[in-house]
């Protein structure tokens, strides 16, 4: 007889303005288990588990803990039931000490320093993790900053533990701690839901594998009904190439044109060390990287948004001309263009219509803009626009934010391209994008290099990599460490490349 | 799929901050008409008006500051310091003309300074401005002014009295500047470059600068035309009432210009409303201030109404307009 599970979710359905995020899931954990949830980017995993920790609420659906409904107002209110979760995005307080984050939210009233350091001391050898209490957390490096989150995660004696990939950014010894630790865990009893994109991890790890894909349930079961290939073939649901995400083969691979942009010896203070390379024109570079490996700072420096170092930051030079940016407008004008990973906090304009953000862009770019800007101009840029990335919204009067993700993402292209670039820097760009809209974004991008653009696509997903790039840069710690040609790489290749 | 946000809220749920305030004028404004004997006179109306329109003028100046996540907080002092330096070189003896723009230039480099001070040095609006009003106020009225009250002498008679108490047309001019600079600053945001760039700086300023505005420039642009707005309202005044008493930059003047922007939608977050936003607010607080001085009512019970409506504004805005997970995430004020 199985146990029981210590949180089951049944038929759950979560939606964000409309879109179901996560439609009719049913999901459980039992206590002691890893429960690997799977799915490619955008397939529902960080929003179910959201759902699970409190931190949203289901638009339908419910959640037992212990064989009883309940609903869950807040996160602290799933931490009173034990369920924490160990979010991708680091929640510590960067400016706090290691101590003060692992006891936050309870301290004493009267809180003696010495007795918080020497009792989080304690507690970290407990678990036989080497940190530093007095440290404060900006110092640390992203595995110490984990384990400081695990940590807090298990002193508020949590029965379930959500990690959201974990392994993403740690070195291969830092994942042999991890592991070692999930086993210390569920040895505990402590049952343990693990969202991660390497698939041999779950595999080697897990108990249990529930597959998503578009926010549905596709697959569940013991892992050792799974091999690789199932998983992937759950999770992309057809073949690679049905998708057009067919792996560029090196005949198929297009020729550099000449030299766009060349970059030499870039330096900014620890995210980006010495590194150099080169954009052809009519061609896709591909630049892999995880977090912290430099390929966004080193991206912002050349659109001119960060700034290198003033002595020895390297040279950059567009064409023939050596160029240093202050500003992005600079580049912008030079006809080098950033597309953000990021299109909240700084891509599109959300009061704005799709036809003001586009306008944005034009104005900015032109050398002689008119003074007084023509609406007719404005409507018809943005009508042209709409039709070339078959951007779908009510009307060009709908304001950006209360667009798809997919939408989103096209009317930041669209600004962008509508300023007439040479060289074009997309960062992550299909993040949080629906799969129809990715394949027309990744077939916009091929047109972009047919044309004789200069396309740089940086990406942590390698699929992505693969199917787009003529030319495939590895970043990390700050440097460009590998360039591989497409047909005779590997994923594990470029991994292997990527992590060491 | 759905491709819309919108789906699933019914459309009353769309209503603006605008329209509730639009609202309660009315009511204020039909409440007043029917209680008050003289208060629904052509005379009357017109009164109210242009005991509203330096208000107005002022809160337009203020309007386009914050909707490019700006404020300014040097409006009123920079406009008394500025208009009072333009009286006494009038009194002294200069033509009324070069007075006039000799006290612009000082409006315009108090407002330059502003600009600097936010754009390349990167102080914020409130601190920046809050210190260059105080410093503005100080430094002029000890180094080039005689008095705290400065009246107008010399060209009291001719076209520049004229222009805060003539009339056209029997509407007076103050109410007809008003208008004008309404009309002006309306098509200044909405039809012009630098207008859609505040509009985007104000939305997301990482964001503009990303997608090359030039955010420095407009911002140095911004104050520089809050300064000379405040200046033409600065003029109004002295002219309507025949001196500039420079001591107004200590009152709570700025603040009820800040009601006035902030009560009809403009949000302090940037980006948002319009230059009707502003109307809709002169409006209300005219309509008010004016009943209630019909009514005699005290000074003191005016400021605890005035706060009243600004909060019932902002709490039946919230009500109707609830925040949702996505955009809590904005971070806006």
């Amino acid at each position: 007889m199985t146990p029981a599970p210590l949180v089951e979710m049944r038929s759950v359905t979560k939606r964000y303005a409309g879109v179901a995020a996560v439609e009719d899931v049913d999901f459980s954990v039992r206590a002691g288990e890893v429960h690997a949830l799977l799915g490619e980017n955008g397939a529902g995993k960080s929003t179910l588990t959201k759902v699970l920790a409190g931190v949203t609420a289901p638009t339908s659906g419910e959640v037992l803990v212990d064989g009883t409904a309940v609903s869950f107002a807040t996160p602290a209110d799933a931490l009173a039931r034990g369920i924490n979760m160990v979010f991708q995005e680091n929640s510590l307080v960067p400016s706090m000490t290691v101590a003060q984050n692992l006891f936050l939210g309870d301290e004493k009233f009267f809180n003696r320093l010495r007795n918080l350091y020497i009792a989080a001391q304690q507690f970290l050898q407990s678990l036989n993790f080497n940190v530093d209490p007095w440290a404060t957390v900006a110092s640390l490096g992203v595995a110490k900053k984990q384990m400081v989150e695990i940590a807090r995660a298990v002193r508020h004696n949590a029965r379930l533990i959500v990690f959201d990939e974990p392994t993403a950014s740690l070195t291969p010894e830092e994942k042999r701690h991890f592991f070692a630790l999930v086993r210390r865990l569920t040895a505990k009893g402590v049952a343990i839901v693990f969202i991660s994109h390497a698939l041999e991890e779950a595999l080697e790890i897990s108990e249990r594998i529930t597959v998503l894909r578009d926010g549905r349930l596709i697959a569940t079961g013991p892992t050792r009904e799974f091999d690789r290939n199932r998983i992937v073939s759950a999770m992309v649901g057809r073949s690679l190439v049905n998708e057009g995400l067919d792996p560029r083969t090196r005949r198929s691979a297009r020729a550099p044109g000449r030299k766009l942009l060349s970059v030499q010896n870039l330096s900014m203070g620890d995210a980006v060390r010495n590194t150099s390379f080169s954009v052809y024109a009519g061609q896709i570079t591909g630049l892999f990287g995880l977090i912290g490996s430099g390929r966004t700072e080193t991206a912002k420096i050349v659109a001119g948004i960060a700034k290198r170092n003033i002595f020895y930051g390297g040279e950059i030079r567009l064409e023939d001309r050596a160029v240093r940016y202050r500003i992005p407008r600079q580049a912008v004008r030079d006809g080098i263009v950033y597309v953000t990973e990021d299109r909240k906090v700084e891509g599109f304009f959300e009061t704005m219509s799709i036809a003001e953000n586009i306008a944005i862009g034009v104005l900015s770019a032109r050398k002689r803009p008119p003074l007084i800007v023509s609406m007719a101009d404005m409507a018809a840029l943005a009508q042209e626009w709409t039709a070339k990335l078959s951007i779908k919204a009510i009307s060009a009067e709908a304001r950006v934010i209360e667009l798809s993700g997919g939408n989103q993402q096209k009317v930041v292209i669209a600004k962008s391209l509508a300023q007439t670039p040479a060289v074009v820097i997309f960062d992550e760009p299909t993040r949080g994008v629906d799969v129809g809209a990715i394949a027309e974004i990744h077939q916009m991008i091929n047109g972009l290099a047919d044309q004789g653009l200069g396309v740089v696509v940086i990406s942590s997903y390698l699929p992505e990599i693969l199917s787009l790039s003529d030319r495939i840069l590895v970043s990390q710690k700050g440097r460009i460490v590998e360039e591989f040609t497409p047909g005779n790489v590997t994923e594990e290749e470029i991994m292997f490349a990527a992590v060491h | 799929m759905s491709l819309f946000a919108a789906s699933g809220k019914p459309a009353w749920r769309y209503v603006q901050q605008e329209n509730i305030v639009i609202a309660i004028t009315a009511i204020v404004f039909l409440g007043f008409s029917v209680t008050l004997n003289n208060f629904l006179t052509t005379s009357n109306v017109l009164s109210l008006i242009q005991n509203v329109a330096i208000l107005g003028i002022l809160g337009l100046a203020m309007a386009q500051a914050i909707i490019g996540r700006g404020i300014d907080l040097s409006i009123v002092a920079n406009m008394a310091v500025s208009v009072a330096a333009t009286l006494q070189l009038a009194n002294g003896g200069m033509p009324i003309a070069l007075a006039i723009a000799l006290g612009l230039a000082l409006a315009l480099v108090i407002g330059l300074i502003n600009g600097m001070l936010i754009a390349y040095v990167e102080i914020p609006a409130i601190f920046a401005t809050l210190a260059m009003g105080t410093a503005a106020y100080g430094f002029v009225r000890a180094a080039l002014l005689n008095d705290n009250l400065i009246y107008l002498k010399a060209g009291g008679d001719g076209w520049f009295k004229w222009i805060g108490s003539g009339q056209i047309v029997g509407i007076p001019s103050s109410v007809v500047l008003f208008g004008i600079v309404a009309a002006l600053m309306h098509v200044f945001l909405h039809h012009s470059l630098p207008g859609r760039f505040i509009y985007a700086m104000g939305d997301n300023p990482l964001a503009a600068r990303t997608t090359g505005v030039p955010v420095r420039p407009t911002i140095v642009l911004q104050y520089v035309l809050s300064a000379g707005v405040a200046f033409l309202a600065g003029i109004v005044m002295a002219t309507s009432v025949d001196s500039m008493e420079t001591r107004i930059a200590r009152s709570n003047l700025v603040y009820d210009v800040i009601l006035v922007v902030v009560i009809g939608g403009i949000g302090l977050s940037g980006g948002k409303g319009k230059i009707r936003s502003v109307l809709v607010g002169t409006l209300l607080i005219g309509t008010l201030l004016n009943g209630m001085t019909i009514m005699d009512v005290q000074y003191t019970l005016q400021s605890i109404i005035k706060s009243l409506i600004l909060l019932v504004a902002i709490i039946v805005d919230s009500l109707v307009n609830p925040r949702d997970e996505q955009t809590s995430q904005q971070g806006d004020i």
